[in-house]
């Protein structure tokens, strides 16, 4: 892998991600009678973000971890871009593979970028080039470099230190991410933005990210894929989250969805996807043709309209109304029985 | 009791005390060195594992409560009058629990979220040691050296009762000569000149304090 590659302009000319495959991977730690990961079969394409999501205790970290070998598994294979981990160093796979968690672990008497630059320091890039990164990635994350380069991990907020999370782990520009619940201890408002910050971030570096979460609605929001296990990390369903939400596999899957499951589903649909009408006079409240139908429903929804304005780059392009929403959720008539 | 006032019989014995003092601090100094090295090696070999620690700690504990004189006098019952024999080991030994506990608590206090991060990230064993969890501990190591520093500098003084070296010689002739007109200026020197060295020794070590703390890591 190109480890000594020139750097990349942070995040458009990055090293795209590439596929995962698990198979029979099992995890049988000593002492215990029951596999903690059971036999777990799974192919993870290039550059998609599948999130792992399941009960606390299933396994779902575990069979994370083993993808870097921080676990070891007690039988089975790993390849990542076809080359079996278990054929390199543990050290040398790992600065490969981005790596973020809950708990951030920033190093406290390192400043910011020393921590960022952790692992091309490990990869003994020259230092005008390890700088430069330092620069780019604090940018990406949203960091202004001349503010953050020279603080502690301690003198940043929590929502901040897992910015300098992400852009530690981006740093050497791995293909793959494995991120276990990385917003899972920010506040809601700064996690929604953490969230949305890096979906557009991953749309322009195409990685592929394994993503651990207990909570549905952000797997439903950042995963191209989703991963519903059960205990012994056992698949119970993988697949889109369109798919999974129109189609549950069964109960466990259904109550993992919760309650809504109709009204999720219309986060993933455009407002352009429906006959908008062109033109018509310009009402006091839009929405934008990129928007979801939940977003246009939640605004007419607030504003007790019948139907809204929607604008194209600014200017009206026509309207959505409640009863073509309704009657694109009933095209489809999955999206009734999955209620 | 009519001696010398206090600053006669230091000039008087001007010479003398210079270089008992001088002995003192740097048999003191070599005392310090040993058992930084021993404490922070077996702190290194034991720090993965709590059974090994806390045996560690209990050994050096135990150790720790020997009466002093006791095992000197052992000592010297064993290898006669010999600063290599009687007078270094002991004192080492004591010397040797602050810095040992330190170390051991120091390098397992790094935050487990911090380990596991890095080693996610591809830090090996070694840098992890070095880079990582020494630095963190190094706060608490350095605390727990100047601990030791202060007990080798007291326990020194003991030593005398064994060789004839450093300043603890006054504290013994002033016991030894009770009564004669100069014990009130041994005795008195024997614990100012004490005092003294273990003041410099601190004083070195919170500079080196100063210097050395991460910027990230002071508070």
């Amino acid at each position: 892998m190109p480890e000594n590659q020139p750097p990349a302009s942070a995040a458009t000319d990055a090293q795209p991600g590439v596929p995962i495959e698990l198979s029979q991977v099992t995890k049988i730690y000593p002492g215990q009678d029951t596999p903690a990961v059971e036999a777990i079969d799974m192919h993870i394409p290039a550059g998609e973000l599948v999130a792992f999501v399941g009960p606390s205790g299933c396994g779902k970290t575990t069979t994370m971890r083993m993808i870097n070998r921080l676990i070891r598994p007690s039988s089975g294979t790993i390849t990542i871009g076809g080359e079996d981990v278990a054929g390199l160093d543990d050290v040398t796979l790992r600065r490969r593979i981005g790596y973020v968690i809950q708990q951030i672990g920033l190093i406290p008497h390192l400043s910011i970028a020393s921590n960022v630059a952790l692992v091309p320091r490990l990869l003994k890039w020259d230092k005008k080039r390890i700088d430069k990164r330092v620069d780019e990635m604090l940018e990406v994350v949203g960091l202004e470099p001349g503010q953050y380069r020279n603080r502690y991990p301690r003198q940043l907020s929590g929502g901040q230190q897992q910015r300098v999370g992400v852009a530690r782990a981006l740093a050497a520009d791995p293909p793959i991410m494995l991120m276990d619940e990385p917003f899972g201890a920010v506040d809601p408002i700064t996690r929604g933005r953490l969230q949305d910050e890096f979906l557009s971030l991953q749309q322009q570096l195409g990685k592929t990210i394994v993503f651990v979460t207990h909570d549905f609605d952000e797997a439903l929001k950042l995963g191209d894929r989703i991963a519903v296990l059960r205990q012994r990390s056992v698949i119970a369903q993988f697949d889109t989250p369109e798919a999974i939400l129109a189609n549950p596999a069964d109960d466990f899957v259904r109550g993992f969805i919760g309650e809504g499951a109709a009204l999720k589903r219309l986060h993933f649909e455009r407002v352009d996807s429906l006959d908008l009408g062109g033109g018509g006079e310009d009402g006091p409240d839009s929405v934008d043709v990129s928007s979801s139908l939940h977003a246009a429903l939640d605004l007419m929804v607030g504003k007790g309209l019948r139907s809204v304005s929607v604008h194209r780059d600014g200017r009206p392009a026509g309207h959505v109304d409640v009863a073509s929403i309704l009657a694109r959720a009933h095209r489809d008539p999955d999206a009734v029985e999955a209620r | 009791m009519n001696g010398l006032p206090f600053f006669d019989y230091l000039s008087a014995y001007r010479d003398q005390i210079i270089l008992r003092t001088e002995q003192h601090f740097q048999f003191s100094a070599y005392v310090i060195v040993g058992a930084v090295v021993i404490g922070l090696l077996i702190a290194v070999l034991t720090y993965q594992s709590g059974i090994r620690g806390n045996f560690a700690i209990s050994t050096a504990a135990i150790a720790f409560t020997l009466p002093a004189v006791a095992l000197f006098g052992f000592l010297v019952s064993v290898f006669g009058q010999s600063l290599f024999g009687a007078v270094y080991p002991p004192v080492v030994l004591y010397a040797l629990l602050p810095v040992l506990r330190n170390g051991i608590v120091g390098l397992q206090s790094a935050d487990p979220a911090v380990i596991d991060a890095a080693r996610g990230m591809g830090v090996g064993p070694w840098r992890m040691l070095w880079q990582i969890r020494f630095p963190i501990a190094w706060p608490l190591i350095l605390a727990g050296i100047r601990v030791s520093a202060q007990l080798a500098v007291g326990i020194f003084a003991i030593g005398a009762f064994v060789v004839d070296v450093g300043l603890g010689t006054y504290g013994f002739e002033a016991l030894d000569n009770l009564g004669s007109v100069n014990t009130g200026n041994e005795a008195i020197v024997c614990i100012v000149f004490v005092a003294l060295v273990a003041l410099v020794f601190d004083a070195f070590f919170v500079i080196v304090r100063y210097f050395t703390t991460p910027r990230g890591s002071r508070a």
